[in-house]
């Protein structure tokens, strides 16, 4: 187990650098000079494109560009926007609101889908069952955007129960809504995972020997049955995390969150690629984290994955 | 067991066998339509007997097990008659909760695939050590030494250091060994194996049944052995009940049935054994194919398949006939297929 994590750890080095020169690549290759639209209603001096095309680098060749941004990236270096505001600053204000805002989601995700589905699986065609297959099946035909403005719409303009935008602080309760919105269709589709799993494992050969066991029924879905009905549906909620982060922006944009969301949303708007690289660096280290637990997980979940 | 239990089910204070199985009936439910199971099947069981119930699949012997035990599927299953007695006591009437102690303490299970039938997710050891805790509320400890105990006992090598791998690390005949470990933890008083060799290879399979006789004697249980596999059970086995379409067609002390088989099935399955006196010839079969339980023959169930039909078989079903004290055939003509002997 040691050595596989070890090796699944040295197969991410390869992978950060392939992804992290194809952002740096793409980004500064965008049609549109960055510069160019900076001077107000007219066109910037060429004096001063070349002195900022100087200042951050990008009259190198790229290879010495990529270079520079891995020092940088290790040496926790980031640098200052187009503006001149530190990159480190404005990712440390934004980062944890983020963190915040995708863990609540990963919570009601877990809780919710996996409780709802657990129901409905073990009273397959009951009320429950009835009513969480609807209801999924309309979270999953929702996109995010279209879940979230509804929401903020009822719950904030019409019945007043929520701010209809999250306040710079961001506090827990405020961020709730927004976060089931987030969560909304991970959520569904988790319900529905572990509703499946219930209901092919209720049919396994070791419940009813669970059963036959003489033990409660209780122990027998709570232990025998949930362990192995979830080893697939922690897969997924682990491998869902990174995506999650990306879909915070949406999420963060229809509430007015300050989150790595809106500085992204706001960067790639202004062409200010010295921010936009750092934060899709982040979001491409935390999906890879992500999956890399969730493979150490599975096994520590299912004893019949074994790593030598 | 609660008090109240024991003492009115007390060994011994109601007149017949320690298990009895009485007229009973099971359906299943299927949008195809009603498939009869088991159509009136009446066997018991005493302590220390050997019961080997034999039968094709689909001949009803698999789902009587799960109705002893209660773990039959209900639905599509359905009981629509009978009773069976445990000590007396008409275990189908009892409440939900009473029959779970039944279970694993009164009777144990076997069966036949451990691999799948064992729960993957969990160490062997801590598998039999859940009978302790649940049912005795043993500590996690003491459970756990008593488990390496019953491991022991049934010789899995190595028990000690074998008590915290997971199923899937041993083989088909240990794995089958563990789950009659944990079977027998509580020294039911009736164990039921479902086709407890079926899925083990040939030498693994003598062990096995050898390791059930061996646990029967020394603890005097009743042991009810499901099995299509006739040389599995001459050696173990008291009397034998043959099972077809739902029903008993042949209940016989062991060594009656082997020597002259009353009901043409048997006699059928007997003939069907390879014999290496016999080596060359075309191995005997039964002609046709099990009956469709949503399509019932009428009359003798058997009857497309008999050599011995005659037309009052497609209309009268057969009862069962008695021949002798203990034995008996559901079989109109039982005096001719004795009688005829080996073909």
């Amino acid at each position: 187990m040691g050595r596989y994590a070890i090796r699944r750890l040295l197969q991410l080095v390869p992978v950060v650098l392939g992804t992290t020169f194809i952002i740096n690549y793409m980004v500064w290759q965008l049609p549109g000079d960055p510069f160019a639209g900076r001077c107000g209603q007219r066109p910037c001096p060429d004096s001063y494109i070349t002195a900022m095309r100087e200042q951050f680098g990008l009259d190198q060749p790229i290879l010495v560009q990529y270079w520079n941004f891995l020092k940088n990236l290790l040496t926790g270096n980031f640098g200052t926007d187009f503006n001149g505001v530190s990159v480190a600053t404005q990712l440390g204000d934004a980062w944890p609101i983020t963190i915040r805002l995708a863990l609540m989601a990963v919570a009601f995700e877990a809780i919710i889908g996996i409780g709802a589905g657990v129901l409905s699986g073990l009273k397959r065609g009951g009320f429950v069952d009835n009513v969480v297959t609807v209801s999924t099946l309309v979270l999953l035909s929702l996109p995010i955007f279209v879940t979230g403005y509804l929401l903020q719409w009822i719950l904030g303009v019409q019945l007043h129960i929520i701010e209809p935008t999250v306040s710079d602080a961001a506090t827990v309760p405020e961020l709730i809504v927004p976060a089931l919105v987030l969560a909304s269709l991970n959520m569904a589709f988790t319900a529905r995972l572990t509703r499946t799993s219930i209901v092919e494992n209720l049919r396994a050969d070791y419940v009813r020997t669970a059963v036959a066991k003489g033990l409660s029924n209780r122990r027998v879905v709570a232990i025998h049955l949930l362990r192995n009905s979830l080893i697939p549906v922690l897969t997924f909620l682990g491998t869902e995390v990174g995506s999650l982060m990306s879909g915070a922006i949406i999420t963060e944009g229809i509430f007015n969150i300050h989150g790595i969301g809106g500085l992204l949303w706001r960067a790639i708007n202004g062409q200010d690629y010295t921010i936009v690289v750092p934060v899709a660096t982040l979001l491409v280290l935390v999906y890879l984290v992500s999956n890399l637990l969730v493979d150490l997980l599975y096994g520590v979940l299912d004893p019949r994955i074994r790593y030598e | 067991m609660t008090e109240v239990l024991s003492e009115q089910m007390g060994r011994g204070s109601h007149g017949g066998a320690l298990l009895e199985v009485d007229n009973l009936h099971v359906e299943f439910r299927t949008r195809a339509g009603v498939a009869k199971a088991v159509n009136g099947v009446t066997y018991s069981v005493d302590a220390g007997e050997t019961l080997a119930v034999l039968g094709e699949s689909g001949s009803g012997k698999s789902v009587t097990a799960q109705t002893i035990m209660g773990i039959l599927d209900m639905p599509p299953g359905k009981i629509t008659g009978g009773e069976i007695r445990f000590r007396g006591v008409d275990l189908l009437k009892l409440p939900d909760d009473q029959r779970r102690k039944i279970r694993g303490e009164g009777i144990s299970m076997v069966f036949q695939d451990a691999l799948s039938a064992l729960n993957p997710v969990f160490p062997v050891g801590w598998q039999i050590a859940e009978m302790f805790r649940m049912h005795r509320g043993t500590s996690r400890a003491d459970a756990k030494k008593m488990a390496v105990e019953l491991m022991d006992r049934v010789r899995i090598p190595a028990a000690k250091e074998r008590v915290n791998d997971f199923p899937h690390q041993f083989s088909g005949g240990m794995r089958q060994r563990i789950m009659i470990a944990m079977a027998i933890a509580l020294d039911p008083e009736i164990l039921i194996a479902d086709e407890p060799t079926t899925a083990l290879d040939v030498t693994v399979q003598a062990q096995i049944m050898g390791l059930l006789a061996e646990l029967q004697r020394d603890s005097n249980m009743g042991l009810i052995l499901i099995t299509h596999d006739l040389g599995v059970v001459a050696d173990v086995a008291d009397k034998i009940a043959v099972m077809y379409g739902g029903r008993i067609v042949e209940n016989a002390p062991v060594h009656d049935l082997y020597r002259d088989p009353a009901h043409p099935y048997s006699k059928g399955l007997l003939e069907s054994i390879p014999r290496v006196d016999q080596k060359g010839q075309e191995l005997y079969a039964i002609k046709g194919l099990p009956p469709n339980l949503l399509e019932m023959p009428t009359g003798c169930a058997f009857h497309p398949r008999c050599p011995y039909r005659r037309d009052n078989c497609v209309t009268d079903v057969p009862p069962l006939y008695t021949i002798s004290g203990t034995r008996g055939s559901a079989c109109h003509y039982w005096r001719e297929v004795i009688d005829e002997g080996e073909r």
